[in-house]
This record gives structure tokens, sequence and C-alpha cells, in this order.
């Protein structure tokens, strides 16, 4: 009789187990990260008796949490790309929304430019127009000095960004190990730990919205983490700590690093994918720094541009025109391991070969001694000059002069146009500035008989212009011969109507055929033809023309481009977001069906072991009544 | 796993989360309702933002081009009335020159209708220097401040300049806003347009010349020249050109006049030569209006001449008048052609600005209609979430179990 107590003490005993098990399920319902758990019932071996073997009851031989780690993988993996295309959409969406803006955006307000150069054209006396005019430059220079610090700032803000995220990596990695290390030391007797690894996983999944991570199972229960291609942030017990380090050329952007037990710290950046950390890299790479240097690009083609022609203009005082617009030089970035003490002077060259790439100027020291090569590309660029200031590097639109003596394995870091937006402004004041008029005007010969009439003149080369009165005089057979007022042939041909005729940097353009004997003057340009609005049209033709990228790109294209990428990559980043988080949720839901709690089901397995336990009481009843029973039954013989 | 239950957790998070995404889509619905804008960022669609972008900027430029146009159409309307009032004086001046031609005159009559005529050259000259509203000289070319003609003595100059403002009407089309000074009254072909006679002071004779035709100008074009038409005695004429070489001679009859032609020209001689008369054919340089006119001043009013040089002068003015003129006609006609062409190219622009602004609506501004079969659609969707949900969260097994 004292088997049937305790076999069924032992029912007892285990469904208490069981319904505490339960209990705490119910507990962690809410609870994210929690993985229900199970009590094991397992039979108590039998005792052997003549009739054969008799059980003696039961027992929970373990709890195990219902985990399924290759699902566990999936939701940290689709974690980890949701998180990333999530950061960079956000990213990306503020310089979109800059960008985007068809009333106010940077094509509306250059076309406004073109329009009050237009209207100025239209009435060249009017102060009021040439006011506008300034106005309308001015308006233009405030909104790509706002773009670039609207962009400068959105960097400041991803490298703070980038650096709170990193301390958040290592904090995350350095728990996981203290876990592990718990972990171990709890599993030694055999028995799962189940709460540290469910906080554990937990923590991972945190882990991989930063990073994306990959783990391996070791003995003792414990979980290797890895970043990259294999480069272990958690192995057991102890954490590699992350680190910003600040990038060799530029001191304003960071790169991650880790930091060995020697204390020296590596450059893992190129590594990083994935999760925050991987997004804001994205962001820096594919959106911030192609802005910036597009915007830069633009800066110069409209500075260059407008620059040059002012300067072939003549302004109210009579004047040549001088600059309207100051733009931002080229960076140029030393790096920090430099051993020489060569600097570069850095200038642009022809507009139409400017890209919007930045550069790295390697000092090699051999016969080819200065490198160049496309970092955003990869693609090295021929240089051709020695680098003296008589003649400098020249190469993808670039102008270098070498200064002080460089060592082997010196390197530069080139930036043609990033800085060119934030030293973008109108430098003229007053609205006698603006160059209207050309340099020159003309004049048909009065004997003239041919019917040669003007059409144009005006300078197209200022630095080869040189003031002066100049005779064009026709002679049989279209021939034509150029003087300057001291008499000395300076051009001559023969002309083809329509043709234009060039010399010292003057084009005259003619219709008609001129009769032999004709002659055309083209002196310098009076003060009194204020009407004179040839410059303008010549301002506005050139803004329009394809000055950029070999020729093949107007300014307002140029805008336009940069909008459309940017706008392209936030809609892949958010339609990316979109399916990641779509994925990351059947991930988590497959999970959740797999280790959650239901609490209906709890609610049957709680019924179910309260019945057990109902039962088993029962059996300790009929165990006592059997024990009563037999002492009545003896008590009853003896008495 | 053959039967999966949901986790409790999973149950309300899917739940709510699916209430969360219609919430967000019924918000960006309401937004495009509201702001009437379906293209925000670019991000939205990249091709369509640029091709909004592009589209204003056409826009924007022809509704440039547009006010351009209207600026130069005022303009050159200015203009035209100018020469057409230009025109008036001047055939004014023509009545009066033929008027003045007619040998019965007085030399005081004749000095009467010099008068009139100094009065219609300060007219003329007056119309030449017409500035439009803002104070800006019509005829003076770029130099539009400067006053483009002053009358000094018996001398009227220009001190415009020689080229004129050309504005942007439309892409890759300018026209000019004005025509110089210089090209409107003072480069007049002087003569018959190609060539001018003229008779010698010293002439005794009373025989004049007549302003001459062309009848075959290359021949003209190879030998223009001045030829000197000399009367050996009242009835033998002989042409010489520059060099001396005699080129024609002839016989002159007085009672009837007679045709010189030489080279492929001819020129009309009447009345009563002397020996020793001699005109002059040369070719024809550029005269100003003004001066023809002066020109005929000074005639009418001096008293040598005799009646053949008076004739051949005061018909030299009459043909130089009329090539005024035609100079005049010539301008307006371009003028006309100008505004025209102003016109034509505002037609069109207007009718670019109606295209882009509908192609501008279509790409990015909401459809109302759609947005709101949207709108109301979602509205319903998440409505039923949120119904579904309330009703199922409340089941649990543990409704059931008590006591």
């Amino acid at each position: 009789m004292a088997d049937l107590l305790s076999t069924s003490v032992s029912g007892l005993l285990a469904f208490q187990q069981a319904l505490d098990v339960t209990s705490n399920n119910i507990s962690n319902a809410q609870t994210p990260g929690y993985d229900v758990e199970t009590a094991n019932f397992q039979e108590e071996p039998g005792q052997t008796t003549g009739v054969g073997y008799i059980g003696s009851g039961v027992d929970i031989s373990s709890i195990t949490r219902a985990y399924d780690a290759y699902l566990a993988a999936q939701v940290n993996s689709t974690q980890a790309s949701y998180s990333s295309s999530n950061t960079l959409a956000t990213q990306a969406a503020q310089v979109d929304n800059m960008l985007s803006d068809s009333s106010t955006g940077l094509t509306a307000t250059l076309q406004s430019f073109v329009n009050a150069l237009q209207t100025a054209a239209t009435t060249p006396t009017s102060t009021a127009a040439r006011q506008a005019l300034l106005s309308s430059g001015q308006a233009l220079a405030q909104q790509i000095q706002t773009y670039s610090s609207q962009l400068s700032q959105g960097s400041t803000q991803l490298e703070s960004q980038l650096s709170s995220d990193v301390n958040e990596v290592n904090s995350l990695s350095s728990n996981i190990a203290t876990l592990n290390q718990q972990i171990a030391a709890a599993s030694s007797n055999g028995a799962t730990p189940n709460a540290l690894l469910d906080q554990r996983d937990q923590l991972i999944n945190q882990l991989s919205q930063y990073v994306s991570v990959q783990t391996a199972s070791q003995g003792n229960n414990e979980v290797n983490v890895y970043i990259g291609s294999g480069q272990a942030l958690v192995t057991g017990g102890s954490s590699q700590t992350l680190a910003t380090i600040t990038n060799a050329y530029d001191p304003s952007q960071l790169d991650i690093g880790v930091t060995s037990g020697s204390g020296s710290t590596a450059d893992i950046t190129s590594e990083v994918s994935g999760g925050a950390l991987g997004g804001l890299l994205s962001a820096r790479s594919q959106v911030l720094d192609p802005a910036i240097n597009a915007i830069g690009q633009i800066a110069v083609g409209v500075a260059t541009v407008v620059n040059q022609q002012q300067q072939s203009g003549m302004d109210l005082t009579g004047a040549p025109g001088q600059a309207m617009f100051s733009v931002g030089g080229v960076s140029v970035l030393p790096n920090s391991a430099n051993a020489g003490s060569a600097s570069l002077a850095v200038t642009r060259g022809n507009l139409s070969d400017l890209t919007t790439d930045n550069y790295e100027l390697k000092y090699t020291g051999g016969t080819t001694p200065w490198q160049l090569t496309d970092a955003t590309t990869g693609q090295s660029v021929t240089l051709s000059g020695s680098g003296t200031s008589t003649s400098p590097l020249t190469g993808a639109g670039l102008s270098i002069v070498v200064s002080g003596t460089p060592q082997a394995g010196d390197s530069f870091l080139v930036q043609p146009t990033a800085g060119a937006a934030a030293g973008f402004s109108m430098v003229l004041t007053s609205p006698s500035q603006v160059a209207a008029a050309s340099l020159v005007q003309a004049s048909a010969g009065s004997a003239n008989t041919g019917t040669g009439t003007l059409s144009s003149a005006g300078v197209t080369d200022p630095s080869t212009w040189t003031s002066g009165t100049y005779t064009v005089a026709f002679s049989a057979g279209n021939a034509y011969t150029v003087t300057n007022s001291s008499g000395t042939t300076v051009a001559n041909g023969s002309y083809t109507s329509g043709d234009p005729i060039d010399f010292n940097g003057i084009q005259l353009t003619l219709t008609g055929s001129p009769a032999s004997g004709d002659t055309f003057t083209v002196s310098p340009n009076s003060t009194s033809n204020t009407g004179d609005n040839s410059n303008l049209y010549a301002m506005v033709n050139a803004l329009s023309a394809s000055a950029l990228d070999n020729g093949t790109t107007s300014i307002n294209a140029a805008t336009n481009n940069i909008v459309s990428q940017i706008g392209t990559v936030t809609q892949q980043a958010q339609n990316n977001a979109t399916t990641q988080q779509t994925a990351n949720q059947n991930a988590t839901t497959n999970l959740n069906n797999v280790s959650g709690v239901n609490l209906d089901q709890q609610a049957a397995t709680m019924l179910q072991y309260q019945q057990a336990y109902q039962a088993m009481a029962e059996v300790i009843q009929v165990s006592g009544q059997l024990f009563n029973s037999l002492i009545s039954a003896v008590s009853a013989n003896g008495g | 796993m053959s039967l999966t239950s949901i986790s409790t957790l999973t149950f309300q998070t899917n739940a709510l989360d699916s209430i969360e995404a219609l919430e967000k889509s019924l918000s960006t619905t309401q937004n495009e309702l509201s702001t009437g804008v379906s293209l925000q960022d670019a991000a939205d669609n990249p091709a369509a933002m640029v091709q909004v972008n592009q589209l204003n900027t056409a826009l924007s430029a022809s509704q440039q081009y547009s006010s351009n146009g209207n600026l130069v159409s005022t303009n050159l309307k200015l203009e035209e009335q100018a020469l057409t009032n230009a025109t008036n004086v001047l055939q004014s001046v023509q009545s009066l020159a033929d008027e003045a031609n007619n040998s019965s005159l007085t030399s005081a009559q004749r000095q009467d209708i010099g008068t009139q005529l100094s009065q219609q050259l300060q007219q003329l000259v007056s119309i030449a220097n017409s500035t439009d509203g803002n104070g800006n000289y019509l005829f003076s070319g770029y130099a539009t401040t400067t006053q483009p003609f002053a009358q000094n003595g018996d001398s009227v100059a220009y001190s415009g300049a020689e080229e004129t403002s050309q504005v942007q009407i439309a892409p890759d089309q300018s026209v000019s806003t004005s025509d110089t000074g210089s090209s409107v009254f003072m480069n007049v072909a002087g003569g018959n347009g190609t060539f001018t006679t003229a008779a010698a002071a010293a002439n005794t004779g009373t025989a004049s010349i007549g302003p001459g035709t062309v009848t075959s100008p290359s021949e003209w074009q190879a030998a223009s020249g001045t030829y000197t038409i000399s009367f050996t005695s009242p009835t033998a004429y002989q042409v010489t050109d520059g060099a001396g070489t005699v080129v024609t001679q002839g016989t002159y009859d007085s009672t009837t006049g007679n045709t010189v032609s030489f080279n492929g020209i001819q020129v009309a001689i009447s009345g009563d030569p002397a020996t020793g008369d001699q005109f002059t054919v040369a070719p024809a340089g550029s005269s100003s209006a003004f001066a023809t006119i002066q020109g005929l001043i000074t005639t009418l009013n001096s008293t040598g001449l005799n009646s053949g040089q008076l004739a051949t002068q005061i018909s030299q003015s009459i043909e130089q008048l009329s090539s005024a003129v035609n100079n005049l006609n010539d301008v307006q006609a371009s003028v006309g052609a100008r505004i025209n062409a102003v016109t034509t190219a505002q037609t069109t622009e207007t009718s670019n600005q109606t295209t882009y602004q509908s192609q501008i609506a279509n790409l990015s501004q909401t459809d109302y209609a759609a947005a709101t079969t949207q709108l109301s659609s979602e509205e319903v969707a998440l409505q039923a979430a949120e119904e579904s949900y309330a009703s199922l969260a409340k089941l649990s097994l543990f409704n059931y179990i008590s006591g």
C-alpha cells in the first residue's frame, strides 16, 4: 500500500510542477522573446513483483522551451534587412523631400533666374529689372547654400547616429557574452536555463536591428555571434569591442573598426552590412555624398557659365563685367598617415570634364609617380603633366600643383565639387554691374555696296580679347582680312555666308554676301549703348547649353538627374523596407507559432493538469480508504 | 508541425500591424485629397517627378516668352505708328516737291515752299526722335537713352547705335525690338537707287537730266562708275568714263529731247544745252531723308540756278524722296512681319502652356474621383479590421473556466 501512496504523491508533485510551468507560460504570454515551455513527463521505473514490473509513478524529466533555431535565424536576418532598408529610406526621404518640391526646387529656382535674365534683356535699361536679376541670383545662391547646409547637417546627424549605434552594438554584444557565461555555468549540471537562453536570443534579435549577424552554437548552450564575413563579435563569454574611427582623409567622417586584444583597431567598415549601421553607411554612400557632389557640380556649372559670360560683357559703367557668383574650391584632404611634406593646390579646369566623383591621388615614387583613381568607380584616370606650376598634373577636369616633397605611399582625397555648394554666393552688389551689353560694337562701312549685313558681334573669349578697333575688309572671292587700328593684319580667311568670323577672342557674324571693298568695323562698345542686351542673351543661351559631363548634360538636366537619382534610391529603399517588414512579420509569426504562448492552449493544458492533480488526490484518498478498510478489518477480527 | 497554434501575442501584434498599415494608407489618401497633390516626393515616382520638373521649367520659360512677346509687340506697334507718321510727312514733302517742280513758279513762290519744307523737316526729325513710354528712344538702336538725331544748321546727324536689341519670343526665335535710325532715315539709297544724275554747276544752257533707269543691271554692274555726258555742241554729245575714254556719242535734238543709253542704263535729257555743258552719272551712294529735304530746300531757296539745273535738282530730289518713302515702307513691312511673328509665337506659346499645365495636372495632381473611392474602400477595410479584432480578442477559453 505504501507504493500506491508514493506513486500518487509523485503524480501530485509532477502535476503541481507541470501546473507551475503552465502558470509561468500564462504569466509570460505577453513577454517578447519568451519561448513556451513544456514539462516533459517521464514514467518512474517500476519495481519488480511476482507478477511483473509495476510502475512507481511519474516524474518531470525536463522542462524544455519550444525553439526553432532556423526560424529564429530567419527572424534575425529579415530584421537586419528591414532595419537597414528602413534606416536608408528614412535618411534618403529627408534628402528626397528637400530636393523634390517642384514649385520651389532647384529646377524652379534656376528657371526663375533664367527668366530674370530674360526680363532684364527685354528692358536692359531698367534698374528694377537688373535689381530683380540680382535678387533672383541671390535666391539661387541661397537655395544652393541651404541644400549644402541641410546635407551637411544630415551628414553630422548620420555620423552621430553611427557612433551611438556602435555603442549600442557594444552594449548588446557585451550583454550577450555575459549571458553566455551565465548559461555555461547554469548548464554545467545538465539542465537548460531556459530564461537565460530566451534573454540571450532576444538580445541577438535586438543586435540584428543594428547589424546583420550570424550565430553558431557551441557547447554548454553558448552561442558565438559573427558580423560581416566572419568577424567574431561574441566568442563564448567574451566580446569584441567595435569603435568608430576617424576616416584617414576626412576627419568629419567616421569609419567602423574593431579593437583587438593588443589594443590596435582594424577598419572593418566594408564588412559591415545590414541593420541600422548598414543602412547608415548606404545612406552616406548612396544619398548624402552623391547629393552634395551633384549640387556642387551644378553650383560650379552656374558660376562658371555666368561668370565667363559676365566677363565677356560690359556693365553699365562701361567696364568689363565681373564675376557674378563665387563658388567653393576643390577640397583636398591629405591622408593622416602621409609621411612627406607635400601639399596640393587643385583648381578646376574645363567645366565639361568635371565629374561628381571623388578622386584618390597617390604618390608611388615610381616611373609614373602620381596615380589618380576615381574613388567612386575605382577606375584609374590618366594624368598628364608633372605637378609643377608650369606643368600641373591634369586629369578628370582638375589641375593639380604639388608643393613640398611627397614620400612614396602618401595619398590625398580630392573632392572636385563637394565643397562648391557651400561657398556658392552672389558677389555683385549693384544693378549696374550686370554686364548686359557686349564688350564690342560693330558697324558696317557706309560705302558698302554688297548685301552683307551685321548679325551679331561679341567677345567669346575674354582672356584673348584685347580692346581696340578692328576692321574686317572684304576683297574679291569672299576673302577677308582683319586689321587692327595700326594697320597690322590680325587674321584673314575666306568667308562663307552665316559662318562666324573669329579673331582675337571676338566673334563677328554676318548674313548675306559682302561685296569686294566692303568693310565692317568692330570697336569697343560705348557706354551709351544702354539698350545692348546681347550679352544677357548669350548668358541665357550658355546656361541652356549642354555644358556638363563632356557636353552631354545641361545644368537643368543635372538638377533633374539628382532629383531622379535620390528619388529612385528612396523609392527602392522604401519598397525594400516594406517587403522586408512583411518578411520579418511572417518569420516572426512562424517562429511564434512554434514558440509563442497560446492562452487557449495553456487553459486547456491547465484544466488537463488540474484534473490529473485532482485524480491523484482521489487516488491518495482511495489509498487512505484502503488503509482504513484494512485497519477496521484487522480491528474487527481482533475485537 | 501538423497543427500550428497561433501565439496569443502574435495574434494581437499581427492584428495591430494590419490596422496600422490600413491607417497609414488612409492617411496618405487623405493627404492626397486635402492637398490636391498626388506626387509629393520624387520617391513616389522618380520618372514622373522629373517630367513634372521639366514641364514646370518649360511652362515657366513659355510664360516668360509670352511676356517677352507682349513687350516686343508694344515696342513694335509704337515703331509702326512712328513710321506711319514719318511716311505721312514724307508724302507731304513729296507733294510740295511736285508743286515746286514747275518752271513757271517765281523764285518767291519757290521760297514759300522751301519754308513749308523746313517745318516738315523739323517734324520728321521730331518723329525720328520718338520715345517709348519709358523715355527710351525708338530709333537709336542699342543707345536707347541717347537722342538719335540732332539738327545742326543745315545737317541732321545720327548719333545712335548701329545695332538693335533682340528679344527672344520663342526658343531659338528672336526678333529685333526696333530698327536703327540709320537704317530707317539715313541709309537711303541715293538717286534712283542705282545711280545718281547731276547737272554741272557751270552749265549755261537750260537742259536738264532725268533720274534715269537701269535697262541691264548686269551690264551696269560690270561697268559701274562715274560718267560724264558732255555737249560738244548744242546738238552733239559724248559720254566719257572716269579715264576720259569716250564710251558713246550721239546727236541731240533739243525739240524732242534725247535718251542717252550706255552700259546698261539710260537717262533722259531735255531742254537746250549749251556747248560745254556737262551732266554726270555716278553710282548711288546713300543719302538721308533729312539731307534730301534739306537739299530740296537749298535748291528752292537758291537764286543762281538756271532752269535746267533747277529741274535736274528737283527731279533728283523727287526721285530720292520716293526712295526714302520706299525705304520707310520696307521697314514698315518688316515691322509688320515681326508683329505677325510675335503673334504667331504667342499663339503657339499659349497653346503650349495649356498642354504643359494639363500634363502637370495628369502627373502630379489628385484624381479626386479615384482618391475618394479609394478613401471609402480603405475606411471600410479599417472598420472591418477593428471590429473583427475587438470581437475576436474577447474570445478566450479562460472565460469559460470558473469555480
